[in-house]
């Protein structure tokens, strides 16, 4: 149970004595679980994914906003969410009933199989990616914390995490991300009812980043220009 | 007796004492550490057993009067991202890594601890003037490394709150 209580001029979060511990993913990237993670059957998983593409779209596009795009994902981060919807770490009414159907099997094929589906637009696919572009202002705003974070206020760049420039393990992919998502989870991230993130980073960037730079944030990814790395071209 | 090889010998003998002899504090307490096999922990797992377990981080009252900050530094972040202390009393710092080596420094004062993955770093610290100072990692770590930056909050002593035991001080993110 978490209680606040305020002193000093700063919040100060206060754990109950008897708080066990809190665990935000039962996930570890142990060698085993990423080689488990990694030897998925693209085949398989294609049927497998049939089910998925009511939401998430038969090429891995979901033809709504809020819902998550698939396509090119890198696998250990669908992987993981799958095990924490398994494990009702991440809350989702819909996902948490599925992963939990899912053996582990088959949600490696399923991972492997939407790791190898391409970014390149389909005019025949009912996408919304990419979405409308930004105004210029918000672009270049969302574009200089996607490339340099903000160093004063300790916010890393999002790319040297989320791509182009560079993963973590297990960290998803953001450069064919829809925008509504991604402003969603870095809400539910700040407000940390979203917090299967290990050792807290996203809950703690979304908490240092405003409103307006996290609708900036959605709107450039969103709009499909977090497929290059920013700053890349001279016409930006 | 070739005294020409012994002298040799003895000279190359005394250049290769002469290299830790002189650099002795370059070699890391982590590293020694690590090596070791004392105060071992698995970087991987922080987050499912131990210490340093989301809800235990941040500082802790010590019974005599003492505190104790429990930090895990990453890429590109420290983590509790701002950290409540208050001065004049011994800070015991205990900090590890979830992925490359790290060094955390404090502006504005002499300290710097180093910390890689699989050890704990221990340190004692102790503010004697109340402010805010801003750390930094001063150990390249990745793309994001020149961004990795947290705060250490000092607090007068009467102003900083009486934590129970269970209880973890931290600051509200600005």
């Amino acid at each position: 149970m978490l209680t606040v209580m305020v002193a000093a001029g700063s919040l100060i979060l206060v754990a109950s004595d008897a708080a066990p511990d809190r665990i935000p993913s039962f996930v570890t990237w142990s060698a085993e679980n990423i080689a488990a993670a990694s030897s998925g059957d693209a085949f398989r998983g294609s049927l497998l994914a049939k089910r998925c593409d009511h939401c998430h779209g038969a090429e891995g596009f979901s033809p709504v906003a809020s819902t998550p795009n698939l396509a090119g994902m890198n696998m250990l981060s669908i992987w993981k969410q799958l095990e924490d919807f398994r494990s009702h770490k991440r809350r989702s009414r819909p996902m948490e009933p599925i992963a939990e159907s899912l053996t582990p099997r088959d949600v490696a094929d399923v991972v492997s199989y939407y790791a190898e589906l391409p970014v390149f637009p389909d005019p025949q696919d009912n996408r919304v990616f990419p979405g409308m572009q930004p105004e210029a202002g918000r672009a270049a705003v969302a574009a200089r914390l996607v490339t340099f974070g903000d160093g004063e206020r300790g916010i890393p760049p999002c790319q040297s995490c989320h791509g182009p420039v560079a993963y973590r393990v297990g960290v998803p992919s953001l450069m064919a991300q829809n925008g509504d998502y991604v402003l969603n989870q870095l809400e539910m991230f700040a407000s940390r009812s979203r917090f299967n993130d290990i050792n807290l980073p996203m809950r703690t960037i979304a908490a240092l980043l405003s409103e307006d730079e996290r609708r900036a944030l959605a709107e450039y990814y969103g709009a499909g220009l977090g497929l290059q790395p920013a700053g890349s071209s001279g016409s930006k | 007796m070739n005294w020409r090889k012994v002298r040799i010998f003895v000279f190359t003998l005394l250049a290769l004492c002469l290299i830790p002899a002189t650099r002795y504090y370059q070699i890391d307490e982590p590293l020694l550490k690590l090596l070791r096999g004392s105060n071992h922990i698995d970087p991987l797992s922080l987050h499912l057993s131990g210490e340093f377990v989301e809800n235990n981080l941040g500082t802790e009252q010590d019974a005599d009067g003492s505190v104790t900050v429990r930090m895990i530094a990453q890429q590109y972040l420290f983590v509790p991202h701002c950290i409540l202390v208050p001065a004049g009393v011994p800070v015991h710092l205990k900090i590890t890594s979830a992925d490359a080596v790290h060094s955390l420094t404090l502006n504005g004062t002499n300290y710097a601890v180093k910390t890689l993955p699989g050890t704990v770093s221990l340190a004692e610290l102790q503010f004697p003037r109340t402010g805010d100072y801003k750390t930094v990692c001063r150990e390249f770590c990745g793309a994001g490394h020149y961004a990795m930056r947290s705060e250490f909050k000092v607090v007068p002593r009467d102003q900083f709150p009486a934590l129970r035991a269970g209880e973890r001080g931290a600051c509200v993110l600005q």
